[in-house]
């Protein structure tokens, strides 16, 4: 069932996610009556507005508009502090630390990046942020993602939230502490439960696929939308990750297509560091625990001995059987 | 000479199906062909085919069937004898040389026109491998029906010209040589009318075991489900009241299809692509020649890597998580007769609204229920007749059944 719409408001509108904006993209503003159509779409299908702003300062009557409904907004991060913006995205390390306190935070990193995050900036960043989201950028070819690597940032990581949480703070980290807290998938919910509005006046399943192919829209404001075999968007229809506890991944169905042709088809990278980090919150949670009392209406996440559930698939029919 | 019994698939379940796409040439035009690209260019090189043995026999940890068939298809494979030969002899060599688990237990497999099957050439490597062969011929029937869709590619005058008498002509070899094979009808929309004195011509000749399919394309005009099972109910009348059952099978009929399905021990895909392996003349690999561009009319081939690069096993997970319910709509899974209908994920894919392998084409539904409603008559006739004459038992214990071949 839809409950989010993302609108964005430009073509050089900010990444939060795993795709990029295409270097040779030029700036286009939505047109007004297309993100009032877009609104009134909203409104009418009673969806959560994301709006997703560009670098630059939007027209009085675009902020007329966006202001004639409750939303969200994601912004990116210009070097002054944006009073207004529920998430604030950076789509590189920051070279000072933050001075200003942020709501929810998104660093968008090359695997290098993440490899390289400093420590003592993350501890930093956590005084000043709620909650940081690491989206991975650039992962393209995914399969040179080293993902051992990424392992032991992870554990490097959970070894100093540990500490915070000892300490009686709570950072909200997505690759780390939302898999203890979860006893079901969240995940992202494209063509499902979100779908996005691109600024030209057309639906996408969500805005890397737009990025990609203009073509490949699932109707316009106008003429409402038409999601050709929107079943597979849905997670009951997803073979491998109906069967999977890993749900802090993001289940991104654009990566999914890229690696293996079919939306709803994790790569064995995907799953491999979706099962990293589920991993490593079951660590995180155990250790938590070892010093008192801690979230006592969530389980244990239990032990498992593998990192890609592909290979359990013959374990599923015989279960069926 | 007289070779093996082939009347079960070889290794059925157990073993790898890799397929050479020797040619995409043929004699033939056949009216109701689903290879859309085909053409005289496109032949496979020695080169081409050691990278892909080399490739496929140096990476036995992926590849762990206790059997491989190695498929020859085309267009018209024999066209190409010299380079399968070729083919076959560095197979041979290279399984032993390796000392690969498939060595002695492999299959050479061939779906032929059977135009060229008996020429010096084709004979010769027939004697040569004929412990580990299989070969059908595909004859469609009387010369009427067979000529109907199995024709010659125009010449310049532009006649239709029917290829019957030069297939037919074989048989008798072909006999002699697979006593116990079977060969495979394709039923469109065009040769309902047909199948009747089709399947029973096929008997008269020999062919013991007669393996038969309505294509999956959308070919189905108003009414044609009434037609086809009017022709099944002839045809059941034909086999019992002439006793053919005796001697003969008929894929139409099994007393495994019809029946609901459940929805999780029933999950299984039917279509075996992505457990298979198909390999082209410029040495792409797919899940199954249906995924490859000559075989498509609508849809950009699925390749899956190359000779040079290997297999990309992130494209094969999509074929190898497959499974029934994922793909169905929900009137194949709520449907009362539904064992036994076949799809084939090609022509899924082809057909699909959007560039998927999930979405099963239903174009066959009601050629299915009418194939079902005849084949509850078959069963009922038969074994009543069989009741009568104290011979049911006795049928039973021999019966044989065939396996659903769908493409």
């Amino acid at each position: 069932m839809l409950q989010y719409i993302i609108i964005l408001l430009d073509d050089t509108a900010t990444s939060f996610c795993h795709y990029s904006i295409p270097h040779h993209r030029a700036s286009k503003l939505i047109d007004l009556d297309d993100l009032k159509n877009g609104i009134r779409f909203a409104m009418i299908e009673n969806l959560m507005i994301q709006f997703v702003y560009p670098n630059y300062e939007l027209p009085t009557r675009h902020i007329e508009a966006i202001n004639s409904i409750d939303h969200i907004d994601i912004k990116p991060y210009i070097g002054e502090r944006e009073d207004n913006s529920d998430v604030i995205v950076f789509n590189k390390i920051p070279s000072n630390l933050l001075k200003d306190k942020y709501p929810t935070t998104i660093f968008r990193l090359t695997p290098q990046e993440f490899f390289d995050f400093p420590y003592y900036l993350a501890k930093e960043t956590f005084k000043k942020v709620e909650r940081l989201n690491i989206v991975i950028k650039d992962i393209d070819p995914i399969q040179a993602w080293d993902l051992n690597r990424y392992n032991d940032k992870l554990k490097e990581m959970s070894d100093w939230i540990e500490q915070e949480y000892c300490n009686g703070n709570t950072p909200q980290w997505n690759i780390l502490t939302d898999r203890m807290f979860l006893s079901k998938m969240n995940n992202c919910g494209a063509g499902d439960t979100t779908i996005t509005l691109a600024p030209n006046g057309k639906f996408y399943i969500c805005p890397a696929f737009y990025y990609e192919n203009m073509d490949d829209s699932i109707g316009n404001v106008n003429a409402g939308l038409d999601i050709k075999n929107q079943y597979l968007y849905k997670l009951e229809y997803a073979p491998i990750c109906r069967h999977c506890d890993a749900y802090q991944c993001k289940r991104c169905l654009w990566l999914n297509r890229r690696m293996t042709l079919e939306v709803n088809t994790p790569s064995h990278e995907q799953c491999v560091a979706a099962h990293l980090e589920r991993n490593t919150s079951r660590s995180l949670l155990i250790n938590i625990r070892k010093h008192g009392n801690f979230i006592p209406e969530v389980d244990n996440i239990k032990e498992i001995d593998y990192l890609d559930p592909f290979i359990n698939r013959e374990k599923w029919q015989q279960e069926n059987l | 000479m007289q070779l093996r019994d082939s009347r079960q698939p070889w290794k059925d379940g157990m073993a790898k199906n890799i397929t050479f796409i020797v040619t995409k040439d043929c004699q033939l035009a056949c009216k109701y062909c689903y290879l859309v690209g085909k053409n005289s260019k496109e032949q496979m090189s020695f080169e081409i085919a050691k990278q892909a043995i080399d490739y496929i026999l140096s990476h036995e940890e992926d590849f762990k069937e206790e059997s491989v068939v190695w498929d020859f298809i085309g267009g018209e494979p024999f066209l190409e004898i010299d380079l399968i030969d070729k083919i076959c002899d560095y197979l041979k060599i290279e399984m032993f040389r390796r000392d690969h688990h498939w060595f002695d237990s492999y299959r050479f497999s061939f779906s032929t026109n059977g135009i060229n099957y008996h020429t010096d050439k084709v004979q010769q490597f027939i004697e040569k491998n004929k412990e580990h062969l299989s070969i059908g011929i595909t004859i469609d029937g009387t010369r009427e029906k067979h000529d109907l869709n199995r024709i010659y590619k125009k010449n310049e005058d532009g006649k239709e010209r029917g290829s019957y008498d030069d297939v037919v002509r074989n048989i008798p070899m072909w006999l002699k040589q697979f006593p116990h094979v079977g060969t495979k009808v394709t039923i469109s929309s065009e040769d309902i009318p047909y199948i009747k004195e089709s399947v029973l011509h096929l008997f008269s000749l020999g062919i013991h075991e007669v393996n038969i399919n309505c294509v999956f394309e959308d070919v189905w005009k108003n009414g044609d489900d009434k037609l086809f099972e009017n022709q099944l109910l002839e045809l059941a009348d034909a086999i019992i009241d002439n006793e053919l059952y005796k001697e003969n099978v008929c894929s139409f009929y099994s007393e495994l299809i019809g029946k609901p399905l459940d929805p999780k021990r029933d999950n299984q895909n039917w279509c075996g692509a992505g457990m298979m392996l198909s390999v082209d003349a410029a040495g792409n690999f797919y899940p199954c020649t249906r995924f490859a561009s000559y075989s498509l009319r609508n849809k950009k081939p699925i390749i899956i890597g190359n000779v040079y690069r290997g297999i990309d096993k992130n494209l094969l997970r999509p074929f190898l998580t497959l499974d029934r319910i994922t793909q169905s709509p929900q009137k194949c899974l709520d449907c009362e007769v539904a064992s036994g209908c076949a799809w084939c994920q090609g022509e899924n894919y082809d057909a699909a609204k959007t560039n998927t392998i999930y979405e099963r084409s239903t174009a066959i539904c009601l050629m299915h229920k009418a194939r079902v409603r005849a084949n509850n008559y078959y069963w009922n006739k038969l074994y009543r007749k069989l009741e009568l004459e104290g011979e049911r038992e006795e049928f039973e214990k021999n019966k044989k059944e065939v396996k659903q071949e769908i493409c």
